[in-house]
Parts: structure tokens; sequence; C-alpha cells
């Protein structure tokens, strides 16, 4: 049984891990042609994105705030997808909530735990909401969700833009930005000097949360069956619509509550350009975790990690164009899509091994 | 007669699934003959042919056509030599013509221009020579499946293949359509050309075949000719030990009316009529066959009775209460109980685990779920229970169903929908694709359920299924009930006159169907 559980663990990482690994031998190529020290670059990647340089002075520590949004987003697609909802639309619902975060953060003011509970709150309702239009408009007019999420994440970002720019702009900025919001709405960061703090904690706790919600609840049962077979729901009794409808709702939450994290964690505000593609990056974190709540922890710390290690280490310390992260990223991403390449060869050599094996106790029996 | 394919110690080991497919087969097939090759579900006849036709490789043994020693390491190999594929599931392209299909890769042109003018005349000239008719110009997709599978064998044939292998061809197809290929095949056969016929059904071998050989869990049981054997002979080969054909029945213990429909209406997905205005009951410890060629309404009438698809008129009624308007998870905690045709799609989810398969319709239950939480160990234990019950035994608690046979998913889909002791059980083709262990242990347990007192609504169109587990049979013509009869005396003749539209009225001594008076020789 335990081997079972084991095998099954290593066949749900072994294609993402293998992607990894090619993205990073791409990366290599890339070094080459630009004529920097190959191995001195892996080295400065690893240490800026993932090292420590002494107690209190993490990089690591800067991967995992930077991770924070990016497990939120990714679990948002994970319910979604779960479901059977391929939904997009995490970088509307995440600017939204985000929004109402900093309005609320300034426009009321309230006790130091109550502040905080209620923004997060208000930012999950709203993202909830923005989540429910097209789970809605899905299951009553068949609208394909794809279209209809690409479509609000534009309107999203278009009014928060709007906001910014006027109705909630502080009055002397130069640049387009909101109050910053109530010390009593900010969240508590656990070293001086960096931003990794309670919002951290928080996304642990959605990853379980979301983890047990799909696997050990009704609603996840539901769920997860309706967006695995339509027919099979169906004729079981489940209600599919009332599952994808939740879906988007559940889904909508976590993106706007990770937008609420970012603002009131890092930002204490909300300013023109406020969303630098999380929406999407947690998509594709997604996607790499397996969609898996624990899949899409790690990447997202992994995706974290080599974007600062690209940002500080390669930019600054070689001169190799920050790009060349998100570059790696992609390719990763490229190879994760054509995982099959890596399952059909595994595949291929197990079974040409084990048959070696095979015919050779065969051969042992007779 | 000369040999055609000459097959020696054909072994073949799938190390992923630890399946030894084929140990040491040998199997010779002689020119001109039509060969039936039988086993149960997994037996290893497909693997055997997917070796002959170069889609997988051998760990040993050799192959020689026409007593030459020949390699065949890919379908190429396999055409140049002269056989061809007809696959259960077909390979053609839905929206080409018939003729585009058939000279797929090898279209008449001129300068690089095709000339559809051209190509569908040659399939004219095609089909004329093997005297199979068919519509060069009509599209795929508009085809019934079994003008589909004979563009298949034209396709095959076009490509001069001397040897054909059919893959279990009759699986598909209606009746009546079966009755068209053991013409077609009868007709190549007496042409010159040697056809293997891969199936599971034994009345098919006896009506078809000249020899026959018998495989069972990856080894060739033995070879016979079809004139020196009999169904129940072979059905022992194949199972590796003495099988029921005939289910034993107590007389019926008719009780209260369990299910009753009411003049209801049901349209098809494409909002056709597909039932009109029909009523009947179901009573308490019967079970009622709906009798009739697949696609008079079967489908829709079982969607609508187990609540997936709303009535357009009318009114079911089940244990005393309308439920028009009752769900199908409410209708379940009711009593009913659905096997469904689709075992694959609808009745189970082949993407997860066995445990969330055999929950889906009771999940709802105090017994597996408390504050929305899902009681796992209780679900697993359950899992554990019926596995042993109903004898699953390659599947596990816990683990995935996507490798089981087709034998062994009915099972779970059966363990599932029985475990809940249902008052009435709607049970659409339950044994189709089925070999024959299963089908037996299938039919017993329907029995079983019966003699407990369930009702029971049986969809086959298998005629001889209908007749064998019945107490009354419904036939099913055109969305209308074309007749009704007490099963124990009722004969097939009447049955087959209903199924085709028509009256008992119209039953004469001559218009005995072929097939039957066949049958009764086989029988007998």
């Amino acid at each position: 049984m335990n081997s079972q559980r084991f095998r099954k663990i290593l066949d749900a990482i072994l294609v993402p891990l293998l992607a990894i690994l090619s993205g990073l031998v791409i990366m290599g190529v890339l070094i080459l042609f630009l004529k920097k020290p190959l191995f001195e670059s892996y080295a400065v990647l690893f240490s800026n994105g993932f090292g420590c340089q002494a107690y209190g002075n993490c990089i690591f520590i800067t991967a995992l705030e930077r991770a924070t949004p990016l497990i939120l987003t990714g679990l948002s697609a994970v319910v979604a997808f779960r479901s059977g909802m391929f939904s997009i639309g995490q970088e509307g619902q995440y600017l939204v909530g985000a929004a109402t975060a900093a309005w609320l953060g300034y426009a009321i003011h309230l006790s130091p735990v109550l502040h905080p509970l209620v923004l997060i709150l208000a930012a999950m309702l709203v993202g909830a909401g923005y989540g429910w239009i097209p789970g809605i408009l899905k299951v009553k007019l068949g609208v394909n969700e794809l279209l209809a999420t690409i479509m609000l994440n534009s309107i999203a970002a278009l009014v928060v833009e709007y906001l910014v720019q006027f109705p909630m702009r502080a009055v002397k900025s130069t640049t387009a930005h909101s109050p910053v919001i109530d010390p009593s709405a900010q969240l508590m960061s656990f070293l001086p000097g960096s931003k990794w703090g309670v919002g951290f904690v928080i996304a642990v706790l959605a990853v379980i949360v979301v983890y047990v919600y799909l696997w050990r609840t009704k609603s996840g049962y539901e769920q997860r069956m309706a967006g695995q077979s339509k027919k099979f729901a169906l004729f079981g009794g489940i209600r599919s619509d009332n599952a994808a409808v939740r879906a988007m709702l559940i889904s909508g939450a976590l993106s706007g509550l990770a937008g609420a994290i970012e603002v009131m964690g890092v930002h204490r505000r909300i300013m023109t350009g406020f969303s630098v593609g999380l929406g999407f990056d947690g998509l594709t974190t997604a996607i790499l975790g397996q969609v898996h709540p624990i899949g899409v922890f790690i990447v997202a710390i992994l995706f974290s990690g080599l974007k600062l290690g690209a940002q500080i280490g390669l930019q600054l310390k070689l001169d190799i164009p920050r790009e060349l992260g998100g570059t790696i990223i992609g390719f990763i991403i490229l190879f994760v899509a054509a995982g099959k390449l890596y399952e059909e060869n595994i595949m291929r050599a197990r079974d040409w091994l084990l048959s070696r094996r095979g015919s050779k106790l065969k051969g042992e029996s007779h | 007669m000369t040999v055609a394919i000459e097959m020696k110690g054909m072994s073949k080991y799938f190390a992923s699934t630890h399946v030894r497919a084929n140990d040491e087969v040998d199997f010779s097939v002689e020119k001109g003959e039509v060969h039936a090759l039988v086993g149960e579900n997994g037996a290893g006849k497909t693997t055997l042919m997917s070796i002959l036709y170069g889609l997988v490789k051998p760990d040993s043994g050799e192959i020689s056509i026409d007593s030459q020693k020949v390699r065949i390491d890919h379908p190429d190999d396999a055409i140049k030599n002269g056989i061809g594929m007809v696959h259960q599931h077909f390979k053609l392209i839905p929206s080409f013509t018939v003729a585009q299909n058939i000279l797929l890769g090898m279209e008449p042109n001129q300068a690089g221009f095709l000339n559809q003018q051209k190509e569908n005349e040659l399939v004219e000239q095609l089909a004329n020579r093997y005297n199979l008719p068919v519509d060069p110009a009509a599209r795929i997709r508009d085809l019934p499946v079994g003008m589909q599978q004979r563009v298949e064998i034209l396709k095959v044939l076009e490509r001069n293949a001397k040897i054909l292998v059919l893959d279990e061809p009759t699986a598909v197809l209606t009746p009546q359509e079966v009755n068209e290929l053991i013409t077609v095949i009868r007709g190549l056969s007496k042409m010159g050309y040697t056809i293997i016929f891969i199936t599971h059904k034994l009345i098919e071998v006896m009506l078809v075949a000249d020899r026959v050989s018998v495989m069972r869990s990856g080894r060739m049981v033995g070879t016979k000719k079809v004139s020196e054997t009999s169904i129940p002979e072979l059905a022992r080969m194949m199972v590796g030990r003495e099988v029921l054909l005939r289910v034993k029945k107590k007389e019926i213990q008719r009780g209260e009316v369990v299910l009753e429909a009411r003049n209801i209406s049901v349209s098809d997905v494409n909002g056709l009529a597909a039932i009109s205005h029909i009523s009947f009951e179901v009573h308490q410890g019967e079970i009622v066959a709906v009798a009739g060629v697949s696609g008079n309404g079967q489908t829709e009438l079982v969607e609508a009775i187990s609540g997936m698809i709303s009535l357009d008129g009318g009114e079911i009624i089940f244990r005393g209460k309308s439920i028009n308007e009752t769900s199908v998870g409410q209708r379940r905690d009711m009593g009913m109980a659905h096997i469904p045709e689709d075992r694959m799609v609808v009745g189970l989810n082949l993407q997860t685990t066995l445990d969330e398969n055999l929950i889906v319709s009771r999940y709802n239950h105090s017994e597996f779920s408390r504050y929305g939480f899902l009681l796992m160990k209780t679900i697993s234990e359950f899992a554990e229970k019926v596995v042993k019950s109903f004898s699953i035994s390659a599947a596990h608690p816990g683990e995935g169903i996507s490798m089981l046979s087709g034998g062994n998913l009915q099972k779970v889909v059966v363990g599932r929908e029985l475990s809940g002791n249902p008052s009435f059980i709607i049970a659409n083709q339950p044994t189709r694709g089925l070999d024959v262990g299963s089908i037996e242990f299938v039919h017993k347990t329907l029995i079983e359920e019966r003699d407990k007192g369930a009702g029971i609504l049986l969809v086959s169109v298998e005629l001889d299924e209908a007749m064998a587990l019945s107490d009354r049979i419904l036939v099913l013509y055109r969305g209308k009930i074309q007749g009704e009869l007490k099963t124990a005396t009722a004969t097939e003749e009447e049955v087959g006159i209903l199924m085709a539209g028509g009256t008992l009225d119209d039953l004469k001594e001559d218009t005995r169907d072929a097939r039957h008076s066949i049958k009764r020789e086989v029988d007998s």
C-alpha cells in the first residue's frame, strides 16, 4: 500500500521535475549564447533565489513573501479547474479584491484585529462576487467561462485603474496611488525590513483548507466529480450546475484574498499598474503544480525564487537581462505542456527494463 | 487447404500492467476460411491480432504468411503482406465522404488536383466488385454504424488485403446489421478471402465461422471445427469451468406496483419525439424487459425514468408518488437504482478511485458523511465490502479503476447499484460487451434481486437476454409500445415481428427469421 502511494506521488512529480530540469538546461544554452560564465550563472541564480547570507538576511524569505499571492491565485485556479471550470479570471478577481481592501483600509477605522478581518472578508466577498458572474453565465446561458473571464479581467483592470486615477487617488501623489491604509489594517511581518508575515501564514492555511475541502468534504467531492465527468455526476444525482457556481465563488474568494494580502501586507495601498501578472502566474503555478494544493505551494515558491534569482542575481551581478528568469519559467511551462514526451519515453524505458527482468525471471523458472 | 497465417510461440509481456497477454501462443489460419478467435475480455485475442498487424512488438515468436517467414514491425508491413484490419472503433473521418475515406492517401490526382468525380467512380466500381453497395458521395457522419463498417471493409479491400481481421465487428451493430455482416463475410470467404473474426458471442461463431480458436488468460486453449463443437463446449473452454448459459428462475412472486408510467412522452437531444405516449407498470418481484432494436427510444425512456432528462408529457409514479419534479438524487434516495448502458462515461468516473465511484449515489447519506465531511474510513470499509461480496478481484479500495476489464467495471457498477437494497432497478443493456462469465454473474445477480422483491426494468437489444430473464416483455418500436407479451408463452418469432414493427397477426409460418431457425439447429 505504502509503495503504491509512493509511486503515485512519484508519477505526479516526475513530469514537473523533468520540465524544470529541461528549463534549466535551456537556460544554460541561452547563457552560453550570451557568452557568460555557465556554472557561475547557475550558482548565482540559486543563491540569490533560495539562499541565506546570514540569519535575518535571507533572500529565501523574500521568495516566500513573493510566493504568497501566487499560492493563493494558484489555489484559486485549482478549485476552478478541479470543478471543470476553465477559469482564467484570477487576475480580475485579484484586482477587485485588492481595490476593496485598499479602499476599506483608509475609508473606515476599526480596531487592529477587527480591521484586517473586515478587509479580508470584504475582499473575499467581492472576489467571490466577481467569480460568480462567469459561473452563473456559464450555467444559465452556456457562456464559455474562458471568454467570460478574459473579458472580466480587462474590465476589472480598467475599472481599478480608473478608481486609482480618480476617486481613490491620494491628493498629493505624483504617480497615481490610493492613500496609505490605516496601521490597524496592515498585516504584521515577522522580520524587520521584510514583508514576509501573517499573509504567508494565511496562504499556508488556505493550502490546507483547499486540500481538505476538495478531498474530504461532500461539496468538494461533488465539485471534483462534476469536473471530471458531467455525465457521471448527472447519473449519480450530483447537481453539476450548483457545483460549478460554488467553485467559481470559492475561486473568486481566494483570488480576492490574494489581492487583499498584497495590499495589507506588502504595498499598504493600491497604485496604478498594481497587478504584475500575478493572476496569470497563479494559473501557470496551478498547471505546473499538477492542479494540486501542495503542488501549487511548492511551485509558487520555486517560481518566486527563480524570478528573484534572475532579477537580483543574474541582472545585478552578471549583467544578464532579468527577463531570462521569465523565459525559463516560460520554457518550464512549455515542457509541462509537452509532458507526454516524458511520459511516453519513461513508460517505454520502464517497460523495456521490466521486460528484461521479466524474461530473465522466466528464464530462471525454466 | 493451404495455410494462410502461421503464428508460432507468440509471447508478449506488458511490464507496466504486469500482464502476460500472450504466452507461447500458436495460431494458424487456413486460406479462404472464416476463423473465429474467441475468449473472454483480457484473454489476449486483441494482443495477438495487434502483433499480427504490427501494432505490438512480441517478445518472442515467429509469423509466416503463405509459408514464408515474415517480419511485421509496423502496420505498413502487415498491409504489404496482405493483412487488413477492421478495428472495433472505426478509423474514419466523419466529415469526409465515403470515397474520400476509402481512397485516403491514394487519391487519383491530376497534377496535384483532386478529381472528386473519378474518386466516386472508383469507389462505385470497388463496391460493385465486392457486392457491397455504398453511396460514395455520402458523408461518414450521416451513415449508420453498419454502413460505416462496410466502408472500413472496403477501405481494407482497396489496399489489397487478402486476409481480413475483424475486431469484435458485431459489438456495435443492430441485429439486422449483424445479419448483413454475416452475409458479407460469407461472400468474401467464397471469393477466396481469409477472415479472422474476433468475438465473444458464441452464437455468431456458430453462424459464420468454419473453425474457431479459443484463448484463455493469454494461452491458446484449442482450435476446433465449428461443425464438431457446441456452444456449451466453447463456453467451457473460454471460462475454464462449466457455465450456466440459461439462468434458473423461481416462480414469479408478483407484488404491488412499484413504478408506473402514465402516458409519458420524451424528446431526444435534438428535440425530436423519442417516446410518445406510452404507459406501463412494473411490479415488485418481476422483471419487465423492454425489447427492441436499439435507437427506438430506449435511451430516452431510461434517462426519463432515472430523472436525467425531463418528460414532455405524462407522469411517472414511483412507490405511489409522482416523481415528475423529483431530482435524480431524490429518486435514488427513494430506492431507485440504475445500471446504465454506458459504464465507461455515465456509470463510472474512470479518473477517480474505486471508493469515490462507489459512493456517488449515496455520499449524501449519513452513513457516508457527517457535517459536510466525508467519512473516509467508512467509505473505504464499504468499498472493501463491495469488492468482497461481488468478487471484484482486480479492484482495490483507494485505487483507480481505469485499468479494470469491462466485466470488472460492470461489477463495480452492479455492486454499487445493488448494495443499497433498491426497490426498483433500471438495467439498461447490463451485459453489453461482457464475456460469458460476467454475463452469467450479472444475470444471476438480477434474478436474485427480483426474488428479493425488487421490480426490474430490463432494457435489452439482445432478444435472448430479454427472453431468458424477463417475466414480461414490452416491445418498443419507434417510441411506442408495439406489443406486450408474457415471456413464458412468447416465442422469439412473436417478439421478432413486433421488433420489426409488425403485429402478431402478421405472423405466419413462413416469416420465420433465418437467424432463429439456424439457432435452433445449433442449440439442438
